[in-house]
């Protein structure tokens, strides 16, 4: 794996935490235990993300920082990483 | 609205193509039980549903399946990326290449091109919740199925993480089945259409 694969995997397990936890919380609304839990991954996805984008490029269209537009560089997700 | 993240929901990275195995998986695709049939049934029906939980739900799974559909994408991508001519036809894959070449098109295993009439939008929350059950577990049957047949690590790694989350969903649609019927005559809940007869809630409202 790539350091770029290795930091994604991460940041894929955090989104996911996230995602399950907002589902649940759909049906469980007063649930505080899992709100702060919520929350404390959030805090812990944020700069891992902002990480991420600062050194691969952004994972939204909207987060582009620079004066070129990154969003069209590859990869795609779908696409393998050459084995470097 | 949507915003698209330049991510997979869970990470495929095969090594190995094979069509064969490609041409299985494309059912979860386009397929009567796949994800883009999943994603359109939920995000479908939630306009009309009457309770927020249930707004929410069909929402967030409707989008979830979103991303399933992607990581499929991915995977068939991924399976037949690079193939020979002679590969091509040693897997059996030519009449799907013959349509498509190596382009990822929605239909099913059996080359059934997908159609609306995969999916219902009743407008009765408590048939479409009964709808939603049954698709969840129709899509893990699936995933059982191609488990069968999948012997790359990389491909059932993939494929086992999405069989969860039908496991996932299916226990949602349960929570929002009961959370629906807690608000409803417990005598007969089939007296009413939750969504079309809004009276079915005000009468509860008044046995509290």
């Amino acid at each position: 794996m790539t350091e770029r694969e290795i930091m994604m995997k991460k940041l894929s397990s955090y989104q996911f935490t996230i995602d399950d936890l907002q589902l649940y919380l759909d049906t469980h609304p007063n649930d505080e235990k899992t709100i702060e839990k919520l929350n404390e991954t959030i805090a812990e996805f944020t700069p891992l993300k902002d990480k991420f984008e600062s050194l691969y490029g952004p994972l939204t269209a909207d987060e582009n920082s620079q004066n070129r537009w990154c969003w069209i560089k590859a990869p795609w997700p779908w696409e393998t990483e050459e084995v470097e | 609205m949507f915003v698209y993240e330049k991510k997979l929901q869970y990470p495929v990275n095969i090594k190995t193509p094979n069509p064969k195995l490609a041409k299985m998986i494309m059912s979860q695709f386009g397929g009567p039980d796949g994800e883009l049939g999943a994603s359109l049934r939920y995000l479908s029906q939630r306009f009309t549903m009457p309770l927020p939980e249930l707004k929410a739900t069909l929402t967030d799974i409707g989008t979830e399946e979103l991303s399933h559909l992607e990581m499929i994408g991915a995977i068939l991508y991924q399976l037949t990326k690079g193939l020979s001519e002679k590969e091509i036809k040693d897997a059996g894959f030519s009449d799907y290449f013959v349509d498509h070449t190596l382009g990822i098109y929605p239909g099913s295993a059996s080359g059934v091109p997908f159609t609306a009439a995969y999916i219902q939008s009743k407008g009765d929350a408590i048939t479409d919740l009964h709808e939603d059950l049954a698709a969840e577990q129709k899509a893990r049957t699936t995933y059982d199925n191609i488990l069968r047949f999948a012997d790359d690590p990389d491909v059932k790694d993939a494929i086992r993480f999405l069989r969860a989350r039908e496991v996932v969903h299916y226990q949602r649609f349960g929570e929002n089945l009961r959370i629906l019927t807690d608000k409803l005559d417990s005598k007969n809940f089939y007296a009413f259409n939750p969504e079309f007869d809004k009276k079915c809630f005000k009468n509860q409202m008044k046995n509290k």
